[in-house]
C-alpha cells in the first residue's frame, strides 16, 4: 500500500518536475538575453552573407571597439534607470570628464593614469551633483538633468573655448588602437570587466541590493531602513563615472579630447544610452536591471549600425532605423510581458 | 476662488521682463531701438511656437522629445516642396503643417495605445524623424526659397512689428481660449491633473492624449516653417537646439511637469525672458557660449520656485483643513 502511494507520488513529482523544467526552458527561451543572442547571431549571418567584408578582421575589430563605448554609455544610463529615474546629461558629463582628462594631460602635464583618474573624478562629481539636486529638491530627474545637461555642456564649452586637446599621451592612445589577437580591442575588455563588476555589485553586495530596492519601491525601502536618498545619489554618481569612462575611451580611440564628440549638448549619446538598457530588459519604472542584457543590447545596436553602413543603406538613414528599432524593441517587450503574464510565467 | 494679482503664474515672469527691460534699456539705449525690438520680436515669435508645442504636452503630464525633429522635418519638407517640385508657398506651407500633424498623431497613437512612456516613444520617433530629414536632404539645405516667404520671415508690417508676430499672437489666443474656455481644453488639463479621475468622469483619455500630441506636432511644424522664412533657408539642422528651450519657457511660466497646470501667458513671458537674456549676452559682448548655461540655470531656478509654491499651497491647504 505504502509502496503504491510512494510510487504514485513519485510519478506525480516526476511529471511536475518535467513540467517545471519545461517552464524553466520556456522562460529561458523567452528571456531578453536569449532573444538578443538569437538576434545577434541572425544579423551576423545576414550581414556576412550580404557583405563578406563584415567578417574581415578589421571590421570585427572596429565593431568591438565601437561597441565598447556604446556599452559603457548604456551602463551609464542603466544605473540611473534602475532607480526609476533617468539621466539626460550622460553625454554632457562624458564629454566634460574627457575634456578635463585632456586638460590635465596637456596643460598640467600629468602622467596619463593620473589624468584619467582626474577625468573620472570629474564625472563622479558631476553625477553626484545631479543626485544631490534631485534628492534635495524632490523634483523628477528628467527636468533636473535636462537643466544640468545644458549647464555642464555650456560651462565646458565656455572654459575650453570649444577647442580640442590634442596633446594626449601616446601610451594612452596606443591602448585605444591596440589589437589583441588581431581582432580584439582592449577597450572591449575594459567593458567586459566593468560588466562583471556591475554584475557583482547588483547580485552579491548589500549596496547593489539596496540600490535595486530603492528603485523597486522607494517607500518600502525607506521603511526597511535603507537610506533612499543616499542610494539615489550613489546611482547618479556611478552614472557619472561610467559616462566618464565612455568619454575617456573615445579620447583613447580618436587620440584627442574633442568638445563635439557627443554632438550638441551631448545629445548624440541619448539614443544609444536608452537603446542598450531598454533592449536588454531593464524596467523603466526601476527596480530591475540586466547587466548582461544591456551589454548584449548595446552590442546588437552597434552591430546593426555597422552592418547597415556596410550594406550602404546610406549613412543618413541609419538614425531612422535605430529609432524604429527602439520602437520595435519596446513593443516586442510589451507583447512578451503580456504573454508571460497570461501564461502565469512571471 | 479669487486670486491676488501676485499669485498668478504670469506675475513673476512679467515682473522679471519689466525689470530686465528697464535695467538693460538704461544701461544700453540701443536695446530699445526699433531695430533691436524687431529682432527680439522675431526671436520671440518663433520660440513661442516651440514652447507652446511642448506646453500642450506638459499639460497632459507627458513630454515630447521629438518637437525639434518634427519642426526640422516640416521645415525641410516646406523648403524641398518649393525648390524641387515648384509648389506655391501657401500650399507647401499647408502640406508641411499637415506633415507635422501626422507626425504628432503618430506619437499620440503610439503613446495612447501601447501605454509605453511618452519619453521612450518620442525618443524613438525623434530619431526616426531626424533620420528621414537627413536621408532626404543628405544634410544639405534647400536654398531656393521664394522672395515672399523670405520677406514674411523678416520684414515688418507696422514698424517694428514683424509679420511673424501675427501667427504667434493668433496661436497664443487660440490656445488660451482652448485651455480656459473650451471643454476639450479642460479635459486636457483634467487628464494631466489626474488621469484616473478623468477617465472615471467619462473623458476619453486616449482621445485627449492623441489630440494633444497632434496639436504639438502642428505647432512644431508651424515653428519650423516660420524659421525657414526667418533664416531664408530650408536648413536640415532646424530643430536641433529646441529641446532645452521648449522646456525652459513653460516651466518659467509656472507649468507643473506632472501635468494639469500650464499657463499660456506665463509660457509666452518665459520665451520673452529667454530672448531678453540671450540678447543681453550679445549686446554686452558676453560669451555666447554662456547662453546654454543661462538656460539651464533658468530652468533650475524656475522649477525651484514652482516647487516652493506647490509645497506652500499644500501646507496652506492642510492648515485650512485642520
Amino acid at each position: 500500500m505504502t509502496d503504491i502511494r510512494q510510487e504514485r507520488s513519485g510519478a506525480i513529482g516526476h511529471v511536475e518536475q518535467r513540467q517545471s523544467s519545461r517552464l524553466t526552458l520556456l522562460r529561458l527561451l523567452l528571456s531578453n538575453e536569449f532573444g538578443l543572442l538569437v538576434l545577434i547571431v541572425l544579423f551576423a549571418l545576414i550581414f556576412s552573407t550580404v557583405s563578406p567584408a563584415f567578417l574581415s578582421k578589421f571590421s570585427l575589430y572596429a565593431l568591438g571597439r565601437t561597441a565598447a563605448v556604446n556599452i559603457m554609455i548604456g551602463f551609464s544610463m542603466m544605473v540611473v534607470i534602475l532607480t526609476g529615474g533617468l539621466n539626460l546629461s550622460v553625454g554632457a558629463i562624458g564629454v566634460s570628464a574627457a575634456m578635463f582628462g585632456g586638460l590635465l594631460m596637456e596643460a598640467f602635464g600629468l602622467p596619463w593614469p593620473l589624468a584619467i583618474a582626474g577625468g573620472l573624478a570629474m564625472g563622479a562629481a558631476l553625477g553626484a551633483l545631479n543626485g544631490v539636486i534631485i534628492v534635495r529638491s524632490g523634483l523628477h530627474s528628467f527636468i533636473i538633468t535636462l537643466a544640468t545637461m545644458s549647464i555642464f555642456f555650456g560651462v565646458m564649452i565656455f572654459l575650453t573655448r570649444a577647442e580640442s586637446y590634442r596633446d594626449i599621451s601616446p601610451v594612452f592612445t596606443g591602448f585605444g588602437r591596440m589589437k589583441l589577437f588581431a581582432i580584439v580591442s582592449p577597450l572591449l575588455i575594459v567593458s567586459v570587466l566593468v560588466a562583471v563588476l556591475l554584475s557583482v555589485l547588483f547580485r552579491y553586495t548589500a549596496l547593489g541590493r539596496e540600490m535595486l530596492a530603492t528603485g523597486a519601491n522607494e517607500r518600502a525601502a525607506e521603511l526597511s531602513g535603507i537610506r533612499v536618498n543616499r542610494m539615489i545619489t550613489y546611482c547618479h554618481m556611478l552614472s557619472g563615472i561610467l559616462a566618464g569612462v565612455a568619454g575617456v575611451m573615445l579620447v583613447s580611440r580618436t587620440g584627442a579630447a574633442i568638445p563635439s564628440m557627443a554632438g550638441q549638448l551631448g545629445q548624440d549619446w541619448l539614443l544609444p544610452a536608452f537603446l542598450g538598457p531598454v533592449l536588454g530588459g531593464t524596467l523603466l519604472t526601476g527596480g530591475r536591471v540586466s547587466v548582461l542584457g544591456t551589454f548584449l543590447g548595446s552590442f546588437l545596436v552597434t552591430m546593426l549600425t555597422t552592418g547597415l553602413l556596410l550594406m550602404q543603406v546610406g549613412a543618413f538613414w541609419v538614425q531612422t532605423y535605430l529609432g524604429l528599432l527602439l520602437l520595435l524593441a519596446v513593443l516586442l517587450d510589451l507583447f512578451r510581458r503580456s504573454y508571460l503574464t497570461r501564461r502565469k510565467l512571471i | 476662488m479669487s486670486r491676488r494679482i501676485w499669485e498668478n503664474d504670469w506675475f513673476g515672469p512679467l515682473l522679471v521682463v519689466v525689470v530686465a527691460v528697464a535695467i538693460v534699456g538704461a544701461l544700453n539705449p540701443s536695446f530699445l531701438s526699433p531695430f533691436n525690438i524687431q529682432i527680439l520680436l522675431l526671436a520671440i515669435s518663433v520660440n513661442a511656437m516651440i514652447a507652446f508645442s511642448q506646453m500642450i504636452i506638459i499639460a497632459i503630464g507627458q513630454m515630447n522629445l521629438s518637437v525639434g525633429a518634427i519642426g526640422g522635418l516640416a521645415a525641410i519638407a516646406f523648403g524641398g516642396m518649393m525648390e524641387v517640385w515648384g509648389i506655391p508657398w501657401p500650399i507647401a506651407a499647408f502640406l508641411a503643417l499637415a506633415l507635422g500633424l501626422v507626425a504628432g498623431l503618430a506619437n499620440g497613437v503610439l503613446v495612447a495605445f501601447t501605454g509605453i512612456s511618452a519619453f521612450v516613444i518620442t525618443l524613438a520617433t525623434l530619431s526616426a524623424y531626424k533620420g528621414v530629414n537627413l536621408g532626404i536632404t543628405e544634410a544639405q539645405p534647400f536654398y531656393e526659397i521664394p522672395a515672399t516667404v523670405k520677406a514674411l520671415g523678416n520684414e515688418t508690417f507696422l514698424h517694428p512689428l514683424p509679420w511673424l508676430i501675427i501667427p504667434c499672437v493668433v496661436v497664443a489666443l487660440l490656445l488660451w481660449y482652448l485651455l480656459n474656455r473650451l471643454p476639450l481644453g479642460r479635459s486636457i488639463l483634467a487628464v494631466g491633473g489626474n488621469e484616473h479621475a478623468a477617465e472615471l468622469s467619462g473623458i476619453s483619455v486616449r482621445g485627449i492624449v492623441i489630440t494633444a500630441h497632434a496639436v504639438s506636432g502642428l505647432l512644431a511644424a508651424l515653428a519650423g516653417i516660420m524659421l525657414v522664412g526667418r533664416l531664408q533657408l530650408g536648413q536640415p539642422t532646424i530643430g536641433d537646439d529646441w529641446l532645452i528651450l521648449s522646456f525652459a519657457a513653460p516651466v518659467i511660466g509656472g507649468a507643473i511637469l506632472s501635468g494639469g497646470h500650464v499657463s499660456v501667458a506665463g509660457t509666452f513671458l518665459g520665451v520673452a525672458i529667454v530672448a531678453i537674456f540671450t540678447q543681453v549676452l550679445v549686446l554686452f559682448n558676453i560669451d555666447p557660449f554662456l547662453v546654454q548655461v543661462v538656460l539651464g540655470v533658468l530652468i533650475l531656478w524656475a522649477v525651484g520656485i514652482n516647487r516652493f509654491r506647490e509645497v506652500r499651497a499644500q501646507r496652506h491647504a492642510e492648515q485650512v483643513a485642520t
